[in-house]
């Protein structure tokens, strides 16, 4: 982000972390500097502003720099529709979460939930993200409907579970249950996949360049070059900066078909290193 | 105007509106990526009786291509978008998705006109067809027995111009292939513009309606058989023993205005009487191409103009 827009400075880290889903660049964009400081913010039980917690400077612009660690905030970006947001640390969970345009950038890890529900936009961690990332929120049956979710190093348990037609890249490991019950869309893990991985997936595709334990409900079919994850891989290269290795964009893949407990429409793609 | 002892008529040629797809087809390798467009290009010289016209526009660079692979660029010309729509289903699905090792992606994603083409050939799937959004395209994976097919969903479409050309007026037969072959060589790879007939060049250049077979839509131009000079009215000067033609479809006046004034110049040899082009008067087409005015104009700022 060049420079300008408005910059949150964090003050002192608080005793205890606080709900800002307030932070949202395309609302901000109609918000002068006061207003903007004015916004109510959770800790707890108790309502505070953003101003308790940031000093603002600038407003009227949906170009939002967060100047530090806030592993604290949780919320950041939430249902956001337009804009851009940089945190340039840390942040806590639950960013992005039903964002629908736009683009989020952590410098440095995303908390929990990062991108849970998302529909659009773009959301990139610099760092690891933790547990559910494009995942569903508590309860619903559908997770992230849409956008692009970037994850520079590792992420936690259930990435991209319930998904459905978002493109998710994490570069590193993924913890359990990568692609559960995914219902459509595509994972692409440049690392390993922890066990459970696409258990009860209908039509989502899973991509993994590490090891990967199939499960009993899938069945091998081939070993081919799928044409459409080197399209993907092409495309994250030139649109997200991703050095991907050539082995990997030009390479064959296992193909497992599964899971058959469900539609037996999606698919495990494993890479096959010889 | 005279160009290396050549004269160039003071004279224009008359094109069409009509509406263009840019087909990116990619493959394994560059030949078999040109292979697959050879086939798709085929039989597609002349809007009257093959439908549309094509061509390789240019041969891609793996760093051209959406999938990283070598590739080629085909130019389609029809005369509307449901035309297009149709003539892109037939034509990639019997000759881009048969062909081993191929994708097939559209080329002109700023068009503000879009054709279904993944979306239709989809159903020779089966219903195991699955698709891709990637980028916020979406695409479809069709099964075949090689392992899948990859297909843009829809395809933009764009107002084109068809029908550009000009016409080598030479002392031999030779003289005016030799010609021709300098010109087309001179534009082959021009951005936005094809050449459609085979080598890029015309024999038959044709006139509309027929002065005797009711029904016929396009006959010889008998005024520039050189056989008929003695039966017809005549439009060869005296020395002249054959006649070829360039016809040129392009994305806009600029394109075939550019590659016009190359082809032209390059023409200009031993053995050719002049450079002349064909036109219905100015009654027919709405884009009018002046020769003198091409050719007076530096490179790559020459443009056609609309009467």
């Amino acid at each position: 982000m060049s420079e300008g827009g408005v910059v949150l400075t964090p003050r002192a880290p608080p005793g205890a972390s606080i709900e800002a889903e307030c932070i949202a660049p395309d609302r901000f964009a109609a918000l002068g500097e006061r207003e903007i400081a004015a916004l109510p913010v959770w800790q707890g039980a108790r309502m505070a502003t953003l101003g308790d917690f940031f000093a603002v400077r600038g407003g009227r612009d949906a170009r939002v720099r967060i100047d530090g660690d806030v592993p604290w905030a949780h919320g950041l970006g939430t249902a956001m529709g337009g804009g851009a947001l940089r945190i340039e640390g840390s942040v806590g969970h639950a960013i992005g979460a039903g964002m629908t345009a736009g683009a989020i950038e952590v410098r440095g890890d995303a908390g929990d939930d990062a991108g849970v529900a998302m529909a659009g936009g773009v959301l990139r961690s610099e760092g690891s993200a933790g547990d559910r990332l494009g995942a569903a929120r508590p309860g619903a049956s559908r997770g992230a409907t849409g956008g692009e979710i970037v994850v520079l190093r590792s992420a936690g348990a259930l990435v991209g579970a319930a998904a459905r037609r978002v493109l998710i890249v994490v570069c590193g490991d993924v913890g359990m249950g990568a692609g559960r019950a995914m219902i459509a869309g595509s994972l692409v893990v440049l690392g390993s996949a922890g066990a459970g991985a696409g258990r009860w997936s209908k039509r989502g595709t899973l991509v993994v360049v590490g090891s990967v334990a199939i499960a009993p409900t899938y069945r091998h079919a081939c070993t081919y070059e799928p044409p459409h994850v080197r399209l993907t891989l092409t495309y994250l290269r030139s649109r997200h900066a991703l050095a991907i290795d050539d082995r990997y964009v030009r390479g064959r893949y296992h193909r497992y078909s599964g899971d058959m407990a469900e539609l037996g429409r999606g698919e495990i793609l494993q890479w096959a290193a010889t | 105007m005279e160009i290396r002892g050549v004269t160039i008529d003071d004279t224009f040629a008359e094109a069409f509106t009509m509406r263009a797809a840019r087909v990116v087809i990619t493959a394994r390798d560059a030949r078999w990526a040109r292979t697959a467009a050879l086939e798709l290009t085929g039989f597609a010289t002349s809007v009257i009786a093959c439908k549309c016209e094509a061509a390789i526009e240019r041969e891609l660079l793996a760093s051209e291509t959406p999938d990283g692979r070598p590739g080629v660029s085909v130019l389609v010309f029809t005369m509307d978008a449901e035309g297009m729509g149709k003539r892109l289903v037939e034509r990639i699905g019997q000759t881009v998705l048969t062909c081993p090792t191929t994708a097939c992606y559209d080329g002109l994603a700023g068009a503000g006109e879009r054709v279904a083409v993944g979306r239709a050939l989809r159903t020779f799937g089966d219903g195991f067809q699955a698709s891709k959004v990637i980028g916020g395209t979406r695409f479809w994976r069709i099964p075949v027995m090689e392992g899948e097919f990859l297909v843009q969903e829809t395809f933009g479409v764009q107002e084109a111009i068809g029908g550009g050309n000009f016409i080598i007026l030479a002392s031999s037969a030779d003289a005016a292939l030799e010609a021709a072959e300098a010109a087309v060589q001179a534009m082959a790879g021009m951005a936005g513009v094809i050449l459609p007939f085979p080598g890029g060049v015309a024999r038959s250049g044709s006139k509309v309606g027929s002065r005797r077979y009711r029904g016929t839509p396009a006959t010889t131009n008998d005024a520039f058989c050189p056989t008929l000079r003695a039966v017809t009215s005549t439009a060869l000067p005296d020395g002249v023993n054959a006649v070829l033609e360039i016809v040129l479809d392009g994305l806009d006046a600029a394109a075939i205005a550019n590659a016009t004034r190359a082809g032209v110049l390059a023409a200009c040899r031993d053995g050719v009487h002049g450079i002349t082009a064909g036109n219905y008067g100015g009654k027919l087409g709405p884009h009018h191409f002046h020769l003198r005015e091409i050719l007076a104009r530096p490179a790559g700022a020459s443009a056609g103009s609309a009467a």
